[in-house]
């Protein structure tokens, strides 16, 4: 075959290079990338992230990233579920966007005709509803997901609610369903469909973005436009959009009434179904990470500056605490920088390690309505929504 | 309860779980054993929509990796009830909610599966026939290769250059090569030949 000498001199490091960066991954032909997925192993050292899963590409940004507020777009953290879709479908000069359903007049966008409406940026956390999956007790199935599933971007777009107006949202309506380009190798698994309220889509804060972090939209990150719903999990923030339909009901199909779903109570069986009624999954909990030091990392005695984030969905963080035993005693860090709705928040504290020995660094975070980060989350089939207290070992050596 | 109704109960319940221990599959000796075409399996079977990592990281019980399977057939597996069996048999015993984080991952290595069935070393050359391989592309091949052997995530067979060359085309089907999974313990020599042949009529 023709293509995979060409494949084996592209060095992995410019293949995410060129997927993750500037917009230029177009010129990449997804049957390619298929092909060099697959063939990348988990490399810790080689590239920016973790490799979860290869093909499709699933991978996490490691958590001493996320000292900077915003996380830069060849160190966000990719979670796909079919890949990227074809230059066909998505290239500058074929994309469209439909709008349809239960609106007035049915639409259809080119990028140039949707940059029509008033840009819009907002700062948001964008986490996947699997990130800590890794930390479930019994585990459940899925990516295994530990911190870094997250990141805090700038996206720049236009309201969805304009677009919506513009079509004329007819009175039956309740739901917005999103669906992207991209499509499974097999035809027969269930295509990545999702909806949100009414309400969530008509928020002035819901955007369809083609920009993050200021440039184009990465391929690997939805290019040329995607959902993002600032405070919602990620599975909401649909990539490479081509329609959307306005509705009476939620959208139907495994990703929306199967997957991303958690039981309305709680549950500890592990029988891979529940019979339970289940919720679509929407808010993040409030939740807090601790980003420097590293975990295991070693530390001279003294004041030692231990740095991190915090977010809570739709509000703001009110306190992040600390604790070096467990949870038995806390003590308040400092909230730094930037203070705004959907973002993170960053935080510090100064402790102060006197004694020489191991030590767990205990982090959790609560948010302005009273809710506090749980030492563990409840478990549910599926793993999602972990939010447990963060957690980094630490050896304090003596000074020299 | 008296005391020797008592006995004969506890009595009971040590037979009963000797028993239980001695007919239970020790997880070690049945992961050695189902390897190679458990890993054959899951690249022959699974790696058509995603790669074995996915599955790998998993630490499930049986019941979960059984629904889990269940699913992957729902969506379209190619996956035989027996082989179904196999594979499950193998992924709980060495990927169950106890094993350890890093069980060294999938041997991708060339020949380490068991072929299907230990034919005799062919006496005379096997003859393909084409009419048997278009059942064998449809469910091994044509998710990758395409309608037709036309071309898709994998290459177009169809009036490949390598149809011609007899030992590599074997060869590269059985062993595998790069994304392309390895046959060797899915297909028989007898139904490479009849994809081989089939594909000649493309
Ligand atoms: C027809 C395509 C297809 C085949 C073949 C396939 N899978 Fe999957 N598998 C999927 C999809 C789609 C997902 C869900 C991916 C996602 O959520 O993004 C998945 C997810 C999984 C997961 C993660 C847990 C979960 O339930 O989401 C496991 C484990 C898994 N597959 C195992 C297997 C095994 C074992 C086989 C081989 C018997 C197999 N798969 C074959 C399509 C397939
Ligand atoms: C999971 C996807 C996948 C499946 C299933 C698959 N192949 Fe392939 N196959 C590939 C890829 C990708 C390549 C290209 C490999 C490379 O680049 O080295 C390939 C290459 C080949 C080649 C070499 C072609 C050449 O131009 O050198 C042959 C022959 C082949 N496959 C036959 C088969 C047959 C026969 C089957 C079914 C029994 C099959 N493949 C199933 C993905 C697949």
């Amino acid at each position: 075959m023709k293509g995979s000498g060409e494949l084996a001199k592209f060095s992995r490091r410019r293949w995410l290079k060129t997927l993750l960066g500037f917009g230029a991954g177009l010129a990449m032909h997804p049957a390619k990338f298929l092909a060099w997925a697959a063939d990348m192993t988990p490399a810790r050292d080689e590239s920016t992230l973790t490799v979860r899963v290869s093909r499709p590409f699933d991978a996490e940004t490691p958590v001493r990233a996320f000292t900077s507020f915003l996380t830069p777009n060849d160190h966000f953290f990719v979670r796909s579920h079919f890949g990227p879709p074809s230059a066909e479908t998505i290239g500058e000069s074929q994309w469209t966007l439909h709008v349809g359903g239960a609106v007035e007049r049915s639409n259809e966008f080119t990028m140039e005709s949707l940059k029509q409406f008033e840009p819009v940026t907002i700062t948001a956390v964008l986490q996947c509803s699997g990130n800590g999956r890794a930390y479930h007790r019994p585990k459940a199935p899925g990516v295994q997901w530990e911190r870094g599933a997250v990141g805090n971007a700038q996206w720049t777009g236009v309201r969805l609610r304009d677009v919506l107006q513009a079509a004329g949202v007819r009175a039956e309506a309740r739901h917005v369903m999103f669906q992207g380009a991209d499509r499974p190798v097999v035809a027969t698994v269930p295509l990545f469909v999702r909806s949100i309220p009414l309400e969530k889509a008509l928020h002035p804060d819901t955007l369809l973005a083609y920009e993050m972090n200021g440039r184009p939209l990465p391929l690997l990150h939805g290019a040329p436009l995607r959902v993002i719903t600032p405070g919602w999990m990620a599975e909401s923030c649909i990539k490479w959009l081509t329609h959307i339909e306005v509705r009476e009901d939620e959208a139907s199909g495994y990703f929306m009434q199967t997957a991303y779903r958690v039981p309305v109570k709680s549950e500890q069986k592990d029988t891979g179904r529940t019979d339970n009624a289940t919720a679509p999954v929407e808010v993040m909990p409030v939740k807090s990470l601790i980003s420097s030091p590293e975990d295991g990392q070693a530390v001279m005695a003294g004041g030692v500056r231990i740095k991190g984030v915090a977010w809570a969905g739709e509000t703001r963080i009110a306190k992040v605490e600390i604790s070096i035993d467990e949870g038995n005693t806390w003590q308040t860090a400092q909230l730094v920088g930037d203070d705004r709705l959907y973002a993170w928040r960053q935080w510090q504290f100064l402790w102060q390690a006197t004694v020489q020995g191991t030590f767990a660094i205990v982090c959790r975070a609560t948010d302005e309505r009273g809710h506090v980060q749980p030492a563990a989350t409840s478990w549910n089939p599926s793993g999602f929504l972990w939010n447990g207290w963060d957690r980094v070992t630490v050896r304090v050596h003596p000074h020299e | 309860m008296n005391r020797s109704r008592v006995i004969v109960v506890q009595i009971g319940l040590l037979v009963f779980s000797a028993v239980m221990a001695f007919s239970q599959e020790d997880p070690e000796s049945v992961s050695a054993m189902l390897g190679p075409r458990g890993e054959g399996l899951i690249i022959a079977r699974c790696a058509v929509c995603h790669s074995a990592d996915l599955i790998t990281q998993q630490r499930l019980s049986r019941t979960r990796w059984e629904a889990t399977i269940e699913k992957m057939k729902h969506w379209g597996a190619e996956i035989s009830d027996q082989e179904a069996d196999l594979l499950i048999r193998y992924l709980s015993a060495r990927y169950h909610p106890n094993a350890p984080a890093n069980v060294p991952p999938l041997s991708h290595e060339i020949g380490k599966s068991e072929p299907l069935k230990q034919e005799p070393q062919a006496q005379r050359p096997v003859i393909g026939v084409a009419a048997r391989g278009a059942g064998v592309f449809e469910h091994n091949c044509q998710a990758c290769h395409g309608g037709g052997a036309m071309g898709g995530m994998g290459p177009r067979l169809a009036k490949n250059p390598i149809l011609k060359l007899d030992v590599l085309f074997r060869e590269t089907v059985l062993y595998g090569r790069g994304p392309m999974p390895a046959w060797s313990s899915v297909l028989s020599e007898q139904d490479i030949a009849d994809v081989h042949e089939w594909l000649l009529t493309r």
